[in-house]
């Protein structure tokens, strides 16, 4: 295997000892991403003079004995639906073709506050609708591992720009899965924190009580580092949770003996699920009993509701927060739509919106239209409750609980468009996270025909902590993770 | 109009609340200024944005639930409402619907013919207000002003239970004397803090049901309301009357033309797609906290009004005139507690500060003398050291610019002549000067006597009061 | 049966202001109609007396002071418009039957 790619915690302590410059690794970064993403694509917008800029300035700091953080001079990339002031945010739309942020989303300003080089704005489903990058309008980011296949989505642009090695870390969103499904498919850790965890100030809602934004990187330890820099209350989000950003790093022991994970029995019985990617989870977690965890069978029995569940709230909140855009305050407006308002608004959204951010939304807007609220979004509310009662229950007895992140591994391009229902029913292992808010993260446990498979850990709301803790005590005694594609 | 018919009218007020900031961003509120110097990214609708409560917001609109007895809920939830127009950045708007503020109040009303009634409101709750388009005559453009977008607003609902448009003006008025009261609003319609909305039935006189109703936008006062709901009615008895059936519309009101026109026909119910809006957690209002607001709160006018009567002893108009706002109840009853006479205070301000007020068409906030000042004013004529005539004609200065009345009297030297012998003096000259009136009057020509009482007030400049005039020349003339 | 009819999606693409050209409202029809008949297993779960779950995490209501803040400076606040005039937005001019709905 060749030598693996770095992680932020190993950057750092070089950076510390003066083994390499941060301006040196933002060139590297720069020279990867030159000689990479041509055919990756997994970037839509580079900032290399601003990026190398700050980098210089980050070398000064340390220089001067006055080095921000751990992440200070790191070189990371930001999902492109997450704002930063002067910078563009397009969200893979049309519709926000030439839009500039005038501010910064809480995680950028803190990013930066911490030292952290963005270099770039990484490629995504549109508006982060959908599990493959395919719904991108500037064309589908590939996976490192294999440049015929999806690196998921929707946050795929990030996890590939990690894989690839062309940043040690990315943000991304998940709504649904997004981060932790491209973390699987691509062959790195990827997090959706608790609900609530992270400031959403900034981030383009999709659906407002499922969406958190997370890290992609290499090991859980740089997860918690990352974390540790976003998280915390932010008085700018009414959902943010009151408290400060928790203690993360500290908590990574390598200690799990007298934890118990329960393993979903939903998700082995799910005939669904790829017969490589079933043996590669069963052994995680048989490495994770060697280490001291104990391991029971969980169910949450409505499992198979999730997805319907998922579809109709998200939908729903959807087709509410993308209302505003209308071409009148930003973005794109319809040329020469000068006959009515109506007329502005009807073809600005029909041109500036791709085909299954169109499709969502009529969903939304049926799912909460007058006759129809009670049926279906109020039902999906409903039912909402009852798997986080399945949750609460399953959590009595266990500490975390564990199943595979996908059913399968990556797919091809262009495998899943001509069927409605099969990207959606691909997220079955993800989507009950947002609908709980639970805090959740996936790690690589190993190949399967050549392509990665992602293992999945969730936990009990606000136990960040113990999630990291369980995938860095796994990470101490495996090597998944330092796996690398070919290429 | 056919007497058969009950004019039923329920009106929708939108009121304003005074805060410095909007309902969900730090934007601070102003009026008139260039479009858009007043946004944030939350105004604007920006991607990313998010909405944060303003706390100072809910206090006045508990207020405003309070002042009317509504039910505080100490659970509401904020519900976004959908629709599609540019002075909507958002296109919905944050609302409240299935959970509001507060339910079940009421205010009391004056009918016109002199009793009391209670219109029921039905709720109170809260909503942010969208921003301005301008339409220029001629231009084939609109202009979308987001200064206005997200201020904090009320929306308060009466039950259907006004029965004329004078009804529906004594409501309206009411209303806004208890905003202002409890500083929930300033509440002037001419500024746009106040709008009303009049939904307007006719049914034949005792049937229950209601009948279809239409809607009058866009009233911007009181008087237009009252003219709007009268045309409204007359209107649907003239429909009605003729056999047809009234069709659900959205009305304007040309105020200049005293006439409706249709603004919209509404033939379906608009769809809202009501739902909580997940950015904003429920509106927890803790007991304590309604409490504190409770306890903060003024004496209500309703209160203040009876302790008039019973405790100062004032008649109940003139009760009822002086709560009409509490900055006039405030100083009435300061000056009141200076001057020790609540009845003699009353009238002199019921008569001569309310008129120097409405001359100049100020509030009671433009007053710079202190009631203190005014009470000893009251004192001087009371003592005798200046007439009332000469006390009335420094008021408006003194009510406007202030100052010391015992000063001022001296500088422009309107002391009253109470001295004995020069008033005894100016009496025999004056009887001197005019034995035709003398004679008049010792004749029995009572009228005689209001001459001779011109003649001393000239040689005394007018300083001196009129009834001692009339009693020492009263007592001389009886003599021989 | 079918669960959702051409007119209520005509209808509903109204009410989201999004022009559908007939092969689009042809393609809307057969997914919404795949969608629904997915999510319809809903129904069979039992859902008597359960509450909706409005918000994830229960949280006293946060509030702010009712300070005002930094401001968007008004060149800022239309830098992104399609068509400013001075500070203001503009848009084709607006009829008042074309409010709401």
């Amino acid at each position: 295997m060749s030598e693996p790619l770095e992680t932020v915690a190993e950057l750092s302590a070089q950076l510390d000892s003066g083994v390499v410059s941060a301006r040196a690794l933002a060139e590297r970064s720069f020279a990867r991403l030159d000689a990479l993403d041509p055919a990756l694509h997994a970037f839509l917008f580079t900032r290399r003079e601003a990026a190398l800029a700050e980098a210089a300035e980050s070398d000064a700091r340390r220089a001067r004995g006055q080095r921000r953080s751990a992440l200070d001079g790191i070189p990371v990339a930001l999902k492109d639906n997450i704002v930063q002031a002067g910078e563009p945010a397009t969200c893979a739309s049309r519709i926000l073709e030439g839009y500039v942020s005038p501010f910064d989303a809480t995680v950028v300003a803190r990013l930066r506050a911490a030292g952290a080089v963005i270099v770039g704005r990484t490629n995504l489903d549109e508006f982060a609708m959908g599990s493959s990058t395919e719904n991108s309008c500037a064309g589908p980011t590939r996976n490192p591992w294999d440049l015929a296949r999806s690196p998921g989505g929707s946050s795929g642009g990030s996890a590939a720009a990690v894989a690839a090695g062309i940043v040690p870390a990315a943000f991304g969103s998940d709504t649904g899965g997004s981060i932790r499904q491209p973390a699987a498919l691509c062959g790195v850790v990827g997090m959706k924190p608790t609900y609530g965890r992270v400031s959403r100030y900034g981030l383009v809602a999709f659906a407002s009580s499922l969406d958190q934004i997370g890290p992609f990187a290499h090991s859980a330890a740089d997860c918690a580092l990352l974390l540790e820099a976003i998280a915390g209350h932010d008085p700018n989000d009414s959902t943010s949770l009151p408290e400060p950003a928790p203690s993360l790093t500290a908590a990574l022991s390598g200690d799990v003996s007298g934890l118990t994970l329960g393993f979903l029995r939903e998700a082995d019985d799910t005939s669904g699920v790829a017969p490589g990617v079933r043996a590669r989870v069963r052994e995680a977690v048989a490495e994770l009993e060697r280490a001291g965890a104990k391991v029971r069978e969980v169910s949450l029995p409505h499992t198979r509701f999730a997805i319907a569940t998922y579809y109709l709230i998200a939908t729903a909140e959807a087709s509410s927060n993308l209302a505003r855009y209308d071409g009148v305050r930003y973005g794109r407006r319809a040329a020469d739509a000068a006959g009515s308002i109506t007329e502005l608004y009807e073809r600005t959204r029909a041109e500036g919106f791709g085909p299954e951010v169109k499709r969502r939304i009529l969903l939304g807007t049926y799912v909460l239209s007058a006759g129809y609220y009670d049926a279906y979004y109020k039902k999906a509310q409903q039912v909402r409750t009852l798997l986080r009662r399945d949750f609460d229950a399953a959590f009595e007895v266990c500490d975390a609980i564990v199943l595979p992140t996908t059913p399968e591994t990556a797919f091809r391009l262009g495998e899943k468009s001509s069927d409605p229902l099969a990207l959606y029913l691909a997220d079955i292992f993800t989507v009950s996270a947002n609908l709980a808010g639970l805090p959740g993260v996936s790690i690589p446990c190993g190949l399967d025909a050549g392509l990665p498979v992602g293992f999945q850990i969730l936990g009990r709301p606000r136990e960040d902590a113990t999630v990291l803790r369980i995938a860095d005590a796994y990470q101490r005694r495996t090597d998944h993770h330092r796996a690398r594609p070919p290429r | 109009m056919s007497t058969d018919y009950e004019i039923v009218i329920g009106l929708e007020v939108h009121v304003q609340l005074r805060t410095r900031t909007k309902l969900f961003s730090s934007a601070d509120v102003s009026y008139g200024d260039a479009p858009n110097h007043h946004v944030t990214a939350v105004c604007l609708a920006l991607p990313g944005a998010l909405p944060v409560l303003n706390g100072a917001a809910v206090e006045l609109a508990a207020r405003a639930a309070m002042v009317t007895h509504c039910k505080l809920h100490p659970h509401s939830v904020f519900a976004r409402k959908h629709y599609f127009y540019p002075d909507l950045p958002k296109a919905y708007q944050i609302s409240q619907y299935e959970e509001p503020l507060a339910t079940g109040g009421w205010l009391e009303i004056e009918t016109p013919e002199g009793g009391a009634r209670r219109i029921g409101i039905t709720r109170i709750h809260m909503e942010e207000d969208a921003g301005k388009s301008l339409h220029e005559a001629g231009d084939p453009e609109t202009q979308v002003d987001l200064n206005r977008a997200g201020v904090p607003l009320v929306e308060i609902v009466s039950e259907p239970e006004l029965r004329s448009a004078a009804e529906a003006g004594a409501y309206l008025r009411k209303l806004r004397q208890l905003l202002r009261w409890v500083e929930a609003s300033d509440a002037e319609m001419e500024k746009g803090q106040l709008r009303c909305d009049a939904n307007v039935s006719l049914r034949r006189r005792g049937e229950t049901r209601l009948g279809t109703r239409t809607e009058i936008k866009n009233l911007n006062s009181f008087r237009f309301v009252e003219a709007a709901i009268r045309a409204e009615a007359a209107r649907q008895a003239g429909v009605l009357d003729a056999g047809g059936r009234i069709q659900q519309a959205t009305l304007g009101f040309d105020a200049e033309r005293g006439r409706l026109f249709v603004m919209r026909l509404k033939e379906n119910a608009d769809d809202y797609r009501y739902f909580p809006d997940p950015d904003l957690v429920p509106l927890q209002l803790p007991e304590e906290r309604i409490e504190k607001i409770r306890a903060a709160l003024p004496e209500l006018p309703g209160a203040r009004e009876q302790r008039f009567q019973e405790g100062l002893g004032l008649a109940p108009a003139d009760a009822c005139t002086l709560v009409s706002s509490r900055g006039l109840a405030d100083w009435f009853e300061a000056a009141a507690r200076a001057h020790g006479n609540a009845k003699h205070v009353a009238n002199w301000v019921l008569r001569d500060v309310l008129a120097a007020l409405r001359e100049r068409d100020a509030e009671v906030e433009a007053l710079a003398l202190a009631p203190a000042a005014f009470a000893d004013l009251l004192r001087l004529v009371d003592e005798g050291r200046v007439t009332a005539k000469s006390a009335r004609s420094l008021l408006a200065e003194l009510l406007f610019s202030g100052g010391d009345p015992a000063a001022l009297v001296r500088e422009r030297g309107l002391e009253a002549v109470s001295d004995t012998g020069a008033l005894e003096a100016a009496v025999e000259e004056a009887l001197a000067a005019n034995p035709q009136a003398v004679a008049s009057f010792q004749a029995g020509d009572a009228k005689s006597l209001n001459f001779l009482m011109g003649q001393v007030m000239r040689r005394t400049g007018g300083k001196v009061d009129p009834a001692r005039v009339r009693e020492l020349l009263a007592q001389r003339l009886a003599r021989p | 049966m079918s669960r959702i009819s051409r007119a209520e999606v005509e209808r509903i693409a109204h009410l989201a202001r999004l022009r559908l050209e007939p092969a689009e409202v042809e393609d809307a029809l057969l997914r919404l109609e795949a969608v629904l008949d997915y999510v319809a297993q809903l129904e069979a779960v039992d859902t008597q007396g359960v509450p909706a779950t409005a918000f994830v995490i229960p949280l006293a209501t946060p509030m702010r002071e009712d300070v005002p803040g930094a401001l968007l400076s008004p060149e800022l606040a239309v830098a992104n418009a399609p068509s400013p005039r001075g500070t203001a937005f503009t848009v084709p001019r607006v009829l008042d039957d074309e409010a709401e709905g």
